[in-house]
């Protein structure tokens, strides 16, 4: 009986001490070889850009990378094992993630994240409340107005096709009409009014994200001012002189032509003056007809040549 | 005087009737991105057919064979649809390509933003289902169950371009129901 009572007690010992040797490899382990998992997940979330951060794992001495999945309502409702890989962090070195192309629905988002290094990964961190698009934060765009002479310019920051802006802009005199125009996309010059002379016109701006319909709050409002009178006065005198003087030149320029051309094509005959007939007495050359061959070249007085000139 | 005064009150409330009746009907829209679940699809469409075992069938046929649904039904056979796909096709159908799976799971997560709009119709009231509406649902049910489930559920995620183009151009109808 003795001896029984012995070997069962040396029998539980040695499983007691078999249990306990077994145990250490895995004590040791949970001490020195398990992976923290990321802590403190957040999302920062600006313009429909949507930024996972969290808390970095230190290893002295090594580079930790990790992981991150995603799961929209649909997988959390009907497929919940189901977490996708994100399209641009896996095995990424900072702690923090782009997922704007993981969200692509207005709908709540599960994110979770993990650290790796070498052959050990930590345990998944998911983020405590899901987040949903609809949350981000829309700040007013900024816009650049310029005057391209009179006509007022717009040109609003290019944030993405998700973006469309809402333009307001009046006259700023009392009882002015605002007007609004709705602008597609930023990036581009668009033209809002032609302005008239010594008039203010004043603009501001929001976005509109129709994936979620939203709108962020309104720019500061920017004043532009065209100049009076003075300019097209001057402009005004410039042209009345210059019609004028055009009005001048024109016509003697024609006329001035005219004389050249008349000289140059059909010049007026003009008698050389051995030619031409005085009072002193001269040569002259008679011909008749019935002599042909015989031209006498006679000195004849003024009454001889009366004579002459009656017959 | 007293008369004046009543029928002005009684216009001024219909006219706010009326708005707010009108600020519900734009709630309906589902305009919200569908450029981007379309983009999606286009960039899945190509391996999605491949898979298709069964080309000469069709599940969706009705939808192109009925030209016009007429604009009371749209609403309905929207919401029809849309619990078509979420509660079946996307279930049953299991992607093993990651590339593929993100772009399956952005459309379907699209739709489930988009049935939650339709519900919201739906308890104003504006979302009524007539027998012609329930009709057209039931046929492109049975067609799918003709199918063995994963050929079907590979069909009709190949389908969704013809669904898509039939939402963008009833849209507007949508809208003014």
């Amino acid at each position: 009986m003795q001896t029984f009572t012995m070997v069962l007690e040396e029998i539980w010992t040695s499983l007691f001490m078999w249990f306990f040797y077994a145990l250490i490899p895995c004590l040791l382990t949970d001490e020195v070889a398990i992976l923290p998992a990321p802590q403190n997940l957040s999302v920062l979330s600006t313009n429909m850009k949507h930024l996972l951060m969290w808390s970095p794992v230190t290893v002295p001495g090594e580079t930790v990378y990790y992981s991150v999945e995603y799961q929209g309502e649909y997988e959390s409702l009907y497929t919940s094992h189901i977490w996708i890989p994100s399209s641009w962090c896996s095995l990424t070195e900072g702690p923090e993630c782009d997922v704007t192309d993981d969200i692509t629905a207005t709908v709540p988002y599960n994110l979770r994240v993990r650290a790796t290094v070498g052959s050990q990964t930590s345990a998944w961190s998911i983020l405590k409340h899901p987040f949903n698009r609809n949350s981000t934060i829309l700040t007013p765009p900024g816009m650049e107005i310029t005057k391209d002479g009179f006509h007022l310019v717009i040109e609003l920051e290019d944030l993405g096709p998700q973006f469309e802006f809402l333009v307001a802009y009046w006259r700023r005199e009392p009882g002015a009409e605002e007007h609004v125009k709705m602008v597609r996309s930023g990036g581009i010059p668009v033209h809002l009014e032609t302005m008239e002379p010594g008039a203010a016109y004043c603009v501001k701006a929001q976005t509109f994200v129709k994936a979620i319909g939203r709108y962020s709050t309104f720019s500061q409002t920017e004043c532009v001012e065209v100049q009076g009178e003075a300019i097209p006065l001057v402009l005004a005198l410039f042209a009345f002189v210059g019609f004028m003087l055009i009005l001048v030149v024109v016509p003697l320029f024609v006329w001035k032509m005219g004389r050249l051309l008349q000289y140059s094509c059909c010049p007026v005959v003009v008698l050389p003056d051995t030619l031409k007939i005085t009072n002193s007495p001269q040569k002259l050359i008679s011909c008749r007809r019935e002599e042909v061959d015989a031209c006498a070249t006679a000195v004849m007085s003024p009454e001889e040549l009366l004579r002459a000139w009656i017959s | 005087m007293k008369l004046q005064c009543v029928s002005l009150w009684l216009l001024g409330t219909i006219l706010m009737l009326c708005s707010v009746d009108n600020h519900g009907l734009r709630r309906c829209l589902i305009s919200t991105d569908m450029d981007h679940i379309e983009e999606s699809f286009q960039e899945i469409k190509r391996a999605i057919q491949a898979k298709d075992t069964f080309p000469n069938v069709t599940i969706l046929s009705t939808l192109e064979t009925l030209q016009i649904i007429k604009p009371l039904d749209v609403c309905c056979v929207t919401k029809n649809l849309l619990a078509f796909y979420v509660d079946r096709v996307f279930k049953d159908h299991q992607e093993p390509n990651p590339k593929i799976l993100r772009k399956i799971s952005s459309i379907a997560n699209s739709f489930l933003y988009m049935q939650k709009t339709l519900r919201q119709c739906q308890e104003q009231r504006q979302c009524h289902c007539r027998q012609e509406a329930t009709n057209v649902t039931r046929v492109i049910h049975d067609n799918y169950d003709q199918l063995e489930v994963h050929s079907a559920a590979v069909k009709s995620l190949g389908e969704l371009d013809i669904f898509l183009a039939w939402i963008a151009k009833n849209h507007e109808v949508m809208s003014s129901a």
